[in-house]
């Protein structure tokens, strides 16, 4: 199972660097950053991270509101086209995701997206049944 | 069960004859006072004598504004040398209100405070930690004496610091408590973060709270947290301070004492009583206090009578918790808003903290009221639609309460700042 680390942020000047400067007095390694943000002051910010189980404890200890997510990563080529293909791909297989963001990795042809969604067993069946690669945690974390 | 089974179990015809007597004294003391002399339908009620308490309602009220401007003496009623002690407010806004008390003021204070104790269980076999301000503030020193007439041992551990009132409830087996309402949220994070739970790692089974109005949704969370039965104490320094009202063990309603006190409830725009049962404005006469009695005193604090008797069998009446205080309120709108209504709102929803702030804007020529709410750190999944939700639905629960939508903003917990001493939780930023 993989997660990504997801933190209640007000939209205020340092916040964001509070939670960067915990996971980098750890060591933690920022694979994948996303931030949403809502018209009323506040927003979240998921992250993919090396170690997800540590950043929680540490962002936690630290009085931030922080929280676990499972989400599936699923790899595409880094092409033209690549994520057009993969999104047809999931439509057909009939999977509705709440967020998705994605990455380039450093293997030179591929790229990754990140999906969180509601139903993630039934997300890997289908993703699976249509063909695509799940990415496993270790790729997925760098580690 | 009684303190004072006499006095505290009255017949109510009794109990007014009682209160006419000593009303009549208070009245000859007043006058004594430069404030009272000059007031001409007083010294003539002092000549004639009172023949019923309805006599009262003929006399003028006394305001906060009155005992400023007589800053200092102007309602002290006897010569200096007797008395033996002043409490005062902080007076940030102007003079500040004193009170003075001689040695029988004193005495007859710490017994209305051990009674009170006493009706919600509290007994000479507790141990009593007050973690209320000592000094100026009447909740140190009133607790205190009260709490010693009683015959509990006494931990006056003062407000703050709260490592050093957790050891202390800890080494000593605390079993009551006084403090502000605001406080004990902040005190139970500190239990938890020293990995402690007061309920099973203390002994505590009583908290006192009072001088902040709070929800009955708000004493209940107190009481979960902590495990225990919490009373609500109700008083203010111009009628001595706690030790006024106080809650039996009924939990339902504070037996205001009639013997020190005459109790009206007027409505503060007209200033004729309330019908009864209706909230208005406390207004209280002081029945045994002889360095500074005070006559139809406007409290600014609102509340109601609770009809009928106490299952406790004490025939002194009961108020209602404070629903706000008359200059707390707010219009909004053109609706009355008193910050109590919204409060007991949020506190009823298990997401949100204790903790909130009310601002008031002009946003676009429009008063508009923001709510910034704590949501709970167990409720965050990392879903945004589920938080969206939330602050939709608390905006609806507001607004069916005080017919006013408000603007909620959910923030960070921690970042409402905790303030000390009694909690503001009204902004008004409102150009006018």
């Amino acid at each position: 199972m993989t997660y990504q680390v997801s933190v209640f942020l007000e939209n205020k000047l340092g916040r964001l660097e509070k939670v960067t400067a915990v996971l980098k007095q750890a060591k933690i390694n920022i694979r994948s950053i996303h931030l949403n943000h809502t018209a009323n002051g506040w927003g979240i910010l998921n992250l993919v991270v090396s170690n997800p189980e540590l950043a929680l404890r540490l962002l936690n200890e630290g009085g931030m509101s922080a929280a676990l997510r499972e989400i599936v990563v699923v790899k595409m080529a880094d092409a033209p086209g690549g994520l057009d293909d993969l999104l047809k791909g999931i439509a057909t297989a009939g999977v509705n995701f709440t967020n998705a963001y994605g990455r380039v990795v450093d293997d030179g042809g591929s790229a990754l997206l990140v999906i969180d969604i509601q139903d993630i067993p039934d997300a890997r069946i289908k993703l699976g049944t249509i063909g695509f690669e799940i990415v496993a945690d270790s790729q997925v974390y760098g580690v | 069960m009684y303190w004072e089974k006499e006095l505290e179990t009255i017949d109510r015809r009794a109990l007014e004859s009682l209160q006419l007597d000593r009303l009549n004294s208070s009245l000859r003391q007043a006058v004594k006072s430069p404030g009272y002399c000059r007031i001409p339908e007083i010294s003539k009620i002092v000549k004639s004598g009172m023949t019923s308490i309805a006599q009262l309602g003929e006399l003028p009220f006394t305001t906060k504004e009155d005992l400023r401007q007589g800053f200092p003496w102007g309602f002290l009623s006897m010569d200096k040398k007797n008395v033996v002690r002043l409490h005062s407010s902080s007076g940030t806004t102007g003079n500040p209100t004193v009170v003075y008390h001689n040695r029988e003021d004193l005495q007859s204070w710490a017994n209305l405070m051990a009674r009170s104790l006493f009706s919600a269980g509290i007994r000479d076999t507790d141990v009593f930690q007050n973690m209320s301000g000592y000094g100026l503030f009447t909740g140190g020193l009133g607790f205190q004496y009260g709490v010693e007439k009683l015959g509990c041992l006494s931990i006056p551990s003062g407000a703050g610091n709260s490592l050093r009132q957790i050891k202390l409830m800890r080494d000593f087996g605390t079993t009551v408590a006084h403090a502000i309402p605001s406080y004990l949220g902040r005190l139970f994070e500190v239990f938890k973060d020293e990995g402690l739970d007061p309920r099973q790692d203390t002994q505590l089974h009583t908290l006192v709270i009072g001088a902040e109005p709070h929800s009955e949704e708000h004493r209940r969370r107190i009481e979960e947290l902590f495990g225990v039965k919490a009373y609500n104490s109700f008083g203010l320094s111009e009628m001595n301070g706690p030790g006024v009202a106080f809650e039996c063990t009924e939990q339902n309603g504070l037996h205001v004492w009639e013997d020190a006190y005459v109790v009206e409830i007027i409505d503060p725009l007209t200033l004729q009583p309330v019908a009864a049962g209706e909230i208005g404005e406390l207004v209280m006469t002081t029945l045994d206090r002889q360095a500074m009695p005070l006559i139809r005193y406007r409290t600014r604090d609102l509340t109601r009578f609770i009809p009928g008797p106490c299952r406790c069998g004490r025939t002194h009446r009961r108020l209602d918790r404070i629903a706000g205080r008359s200059d707390d309120m707010f219009i909004i709108k053109g609706c009355n808003i008193f910050p109590m209504q919204i409060e007991g709102v949020l506190l009823k929803l298990p997401e949100v903290g204790d903790d909130y702030r009310i601002i008031i804007e002009t946003i676009a020529d429009q008063d508009e009221m923001l709510i910034e709410v704590e949501v709970k750190k167990q409720w965050f999944t990392g879903d945004l639609d589920f938080l969206a939700k939330l602050e939709n639905h608390i905006a609806r629960l507001i607004r069916d309460e005080v017919l006013v939508r408000p603007l909620i903003k959910l923030v960070e917990p921690g970042s409402i700042p905790k303030s000390e001493g009694k909690a503001v939780r009204v902004f008004d930023h409102r150009q006018r």
